[in-house]
């Protein structure tokens, strides 16, 4: 976009004799004719006519920005601009608390963790392969393990998803999750509401041999 | 120029000796020059087991240490003439192992033997390392039991972090060896199933020896269980060994092996 930007010298007046008006006009049109003409009050259609014959710009009862001291001016876009930041600064926290609840850093291993074994991880982690007894996971994101789990797993993001595991020791969101609670074959547990809610993804396969 | 296979469990008294013992008896049946080394300082049971106790004269750490040579220490077997053998010190204890010497002495005995086979300690202190430390290879042994699991989990793990081979971007080859499998009690679910340890553990497995008294008898007598053709441990043992010299041998599942006929039938009705 492009603009420009002018100062306009603006005569502001109301009419209360048309003849001394007129008269006043014509004598001082030399300095009127770069200035605004601003009217105020009532404005008969023979003035009209004289200005628009002259010619002189004019507006009738119009409000026109009067400029204000560069002092005031400055202070102003000074709010304007801390209001700008702390909202810039709200929306990226939004988008922040967002992507956290989305994926945040994902390690994706196929390892097999083994007894003795500490993983701290910073953010998400996808598992695919066993957690040993005596081997104990941390995650500050989200975690998915893909087989079963029989070590130590503390997991603080916002969900978990994990096999049927009888042995794992379970703590979600400093809580410690019930095993008989993880039965089916994929389970996802995760943190609504300051709850904690578990729902199967697979379910069990029943076995009708049996 | 040999392999060096180290012999771990984590877990003590899983019969990490006696398997030693008998895998360096078998591979020397194989005609393999074999060397087994107690890397047990301060606790020595080897020479017991091969029946070498009253041979010993020099021990490993006084060859570390330069004190004697390596060929006044090792120690010829009066059975096999392939098999030999290097004592632990029992005077001092693991502390006195240091990652050069025990390089150099491995590095030596590779050069002469065709298998190197390490005993080492149960646990995972510092002896533990110097043993898998400089080893091409890891017998895994293991009991079916759940504390003896865990262990060789956790020794398998510092194995994998610690040896100088993974260090160097290698593998270590790992091989599993269940001990003492008793078939009554993994058909009646007491006892840990095969297939269960493999999937906890996830290594090849090279061997199931069955529960056995024998074993002990034999381990008592100084003859390794693997002379005795009749004995059903010996008889796996032989078959780990073949496996080990390269020869193809079949996997005996032994977990079904011995329920008689009767047992069998009555399972039927039950």
């Amino acid at each position: 976009m492009k603009s420009k930007q002018y100062s306009v010298k603006v005569f502001e007046t109301t009419i209360t004799d048309e003849k001394q008006f007129i008269e006043f006009f014509d004598t001082n049109y030399a300095l009127f004719k770069d200035h605004l003409i601003l009217i105020k009050g009532t404005l008969s259609s023979d003035i009209g006519a004289y200005l628009k014959k002259k010619p002189l710009n004019f507006l009738h009862n119009q409000m026109i920005p009067v400029g204000r001291s560069r002092k005031a001016l400055e202070s102003e876009l000074n709010i304007q601009k801390i209001e700008s930041d702390v909202n810039q600064q709200i929306a990226q926290e939004e988008i922040k608390k967002l992507s956290t609840r989305l994926q945040n850093n994902l390690t994706v291993l196929d390892t097999i963790i083994r007894s003795g074994r500490e993983l701290n991880i910073e953010g998400d982690l996808l598992l695919l392969n066993r957690v040993n007894s005596g081997a104990t996971i941390h995650t500050t994101g989200n975690l998915i393990i893909t087989q079963v789990v029989e070590g130590a797993l503390r997991c603080d993001g916002n969900f978990m998803m994990i096999t049927a595991s009888p042995k794992a020791n379970i703590i979600f969101h400093g809580v410690e999750v019930d095993n008989n609670l993880l039965a089916d074959k994929l389970n996802r547990v995760e943190l609504k509401k300051n709850e904690i809610l578990i729902t199967p993804v697979i379910k069990k396969e029943i076995n009708w041999a049996l | 120029m040999g392999i060096v296979i180290a012999v771990i469990s984590g877990k003590g008294g899983v019969g990490k000796t006696t398997a030693t013992a008998n895998l360096g008896l078998g591979i020397a049946m194989n005609d393999k020059n074999c060397i087994v080394v107690d890397f047990d300082i301060g606790q020595r049971n080897l020479d017991m087991i091969l029946g070498l106790e009253n041979r010993v004269v020099y021990d490993l750490v006084q060859v570390m240490d330069g004190d004697a040579k390596l060929k006044q220490a090792i120690i010829k077997s009066k059975v096999n003439e392939n098999l030999h053998f290097l004592a632990a010190s029992q005077s001092k204890d693991k502390s006195v192992l240091e990652s050069k010497k025990v390089e150099k002495l491995v590095a030596e005995l590779r050069e002469s033997y065709d298998y190197v086979i390490l005993d080492s300690p149960a646990g995972i202190e510092s002896g533990f390392e110097h043993t898998i430390e400089f080893a091409d290879a890891a017998i895994v042994v293991v009991n079916p039991e759940v504390s003896s699991i865990r262990d060789a989990d956790r020794a398998i793990g510092i194995l994998d972090s610690k040896s100088q081979k993974v260090k160097n971007g290698e593998e270590v080859a790992k091989y599993l060896i269940i001990n003492r499998i008793s078939a009554e009690m993994v058909q009646s679910g007491e006892m840990l199933k095969s297939e269960d340890i493999l999937n906890i553990l996830n290594i090849k497995l090279v061997g199931k020896v069955p529960e056995d008294k024998g074993v002990v008898d034999a381990s008592n007598q100084g003859k390794p269980v693997i002379l005795d053709k009749k004995s059903e441990a010996g008889q796996a043992y032989t078959r780990i060994a073949g496996r080990l010299c390269g020869q193809k041998v079949d996997m005996k599942d032994i977990e079904i092996s011995n329920v008689g006929l009767f047992k069998k039938i009555t399972g039927m009705f039950r």
